[in-house]
């Protein structure tokens, strides 16, 4: 399937979308809520792209929408621009104080006009990524809760959760670097729920949650001694070292 | 057949030049924290050890990781991450039993050796030739065959 983005032809596959075959050719489209491997969230909407049809032409969120034969895609015009801008300045109002959110304002030079009021001061923009992920892992502790105004993401009733194994995930995918992952003593803190550390049996650093571990243990269907990254290598290298010592 | 890695610690002088070279290929900058091969000394034997991922056959990381971020090539048997697929939950990490894969948080990614796509930038830079890049299908690895083989045809017997 031969697609044209901005009047050159790249090659598709059926299924794919507009944003893979963008991402996969190294055209920047940009997105707060895109990840690859995933399927599109349509959530932030900055990736909109116009997209032209024989005479018609349409505006689309590329990260959600399935490419189709013979379709010419332009990623930036004025009006996607200025669409662009509004998107940003409702996240701006969401979101003023964030470092990412900052960086399309500086780069869209968008500047939010004095009669608006900032009422909130979230880093989330609720794009759902993080619900993703965990749900991607198979954990699926956090999803969307409620609607409208106080639409958040959230364990099932704020409650701690016990499915919830403190892995950090939706913390790294997070685009706005909303959610807060605290250590401190040997405790991870994260959705209102303390995770005791596991130390390295011969650093005694710590290292990662037990629940983790467990995680990796059921996967591999094995029981190792809990040992960090740093004190594995070194054993791997003695090892290494010993069968060497006996050659010479 | 796959080619690797092969590590000779006799050989090895300690320069650490190997982890400056991967670091400075993979991330534009000379820190031997972000690399994915690591020297280790031993002064007492007088032997230096550098350590990098070993391209396992049946990778540990690429069986925990949910996302499919992590694949083995069935031609080169290089095991990659796919970054921009990674969630970050750092379960290859934990679950490498050889503690060759690491994080970084500075990058915000993890970092583990893909053999440079075919061209790895630490044999090359290696100056006493402790790193060489050969074919695995060595004599050692007929004789693991045949071993194998032996192990198939009387395990059972022995047991």
């Amino acid at each position: 399937m031969l697609i044209k983005i901005d009047g050159k032809t790249y090659k598709g596959h059926p299924g794919e979308t507009l944003m893979e075959v963008a991402r996969r050719n190294g055209i920047n489209i940009p997105s707060l809520c895109y990840k690859k491997g995933f399927e599109g969230l349509g959530r932030c909407r900055l990736c909109l792209v116009e997209v032209s049809e024989g005479k018609r032409s349409k505006i689309v969120s590329a990260c959600v929408y399935p490419i189709k034969e013979g379709i010419e895609v332009t990623t930036i015009t004025d009006e996607i621009i200025k669409m662009r801008k509004d998107i940003i300045l409702l996240l701006l109002l969401r979101a003023p104080d964030n470092e990412y959110i900052q960086q399309l304002v500086k780069e869209y030079e968008v500047k939010a006009p004095e009669r608006y009021i900032q009422n909130d001061n979230d880093d989330c923009i609720l794009c759902g990524l993080c619900v993703k992920a965990c749900e991607k892992l198979g954990t699926k502790a956090i999803s969307l809760v409620n609607r409208g105004i106080t639409k958040k993401v959230s364990t099932p009733y704020d409650d701690p959760s016990k499915d919830c194994i403190g892995c950090g995930a939706c913390a790294e995918t997070c685009p706005t670097n909303a959610i807060k992952l605290e250590e401190s003593n040997g405790i991870r803190t994260i959705w209102n729920r303390d995770f005791d550390l596991v130390k390295c049996s011969i650093c005694g650093k710590y290292y990662t949650t037990l629940d983790a571990l467990k995680f990796i243990e059921d996967k591999l269907a094995s029981n190792e001694e809990h040992i960090c990254d740093t004190c594995k290598k070194k054993s791997t290298a003695s090892k290494f070292k010993e069968s060497f010592q006996h050659i010479y | 057949m796959a080619k690797g890695i092969v590590i000779s610690p006799d050989k090895c002088t300690g320069c650490h030049t190997c982890e400056l070279a991967c670091s400075f290929t993979k991330n534009d900058l000379f820190n031997p924290k972000d690399s994915a091969i690591s020297v280790l000394s031993y002064d007492e034997a007088g032997l230096q050890v550098p350590m990098t991922c070993l391209q396992c056959d049946d990778p540990h990381c690429m069986t925990v990781c949910t996302v499919n971020a992590i694949t083995k090539d069935p031609k080169t048997g290089v095991v990659k991450v796919d970054k921009d697929k990674c969630i970050g939950c750092k379960m290859c990490i934990s679950a490498c039993p050889f503690g060759n894969m690491t994080y970084s948080s500075r990058l915000k990614q993890v970092i583990k050796c893909d053999l440079c796509s075919g061209t790895p930038q630490c044999v090359k830079e290696c100056p006493s030739a402790a790193l060489e890049f050969k074919e695995l299908d060595g004599p050692l690895h007929k004789r693991k065959n045949i071993a194998n083989l032996f192990n198939n045809v009387f395990g059972e017997v022995a047991k």
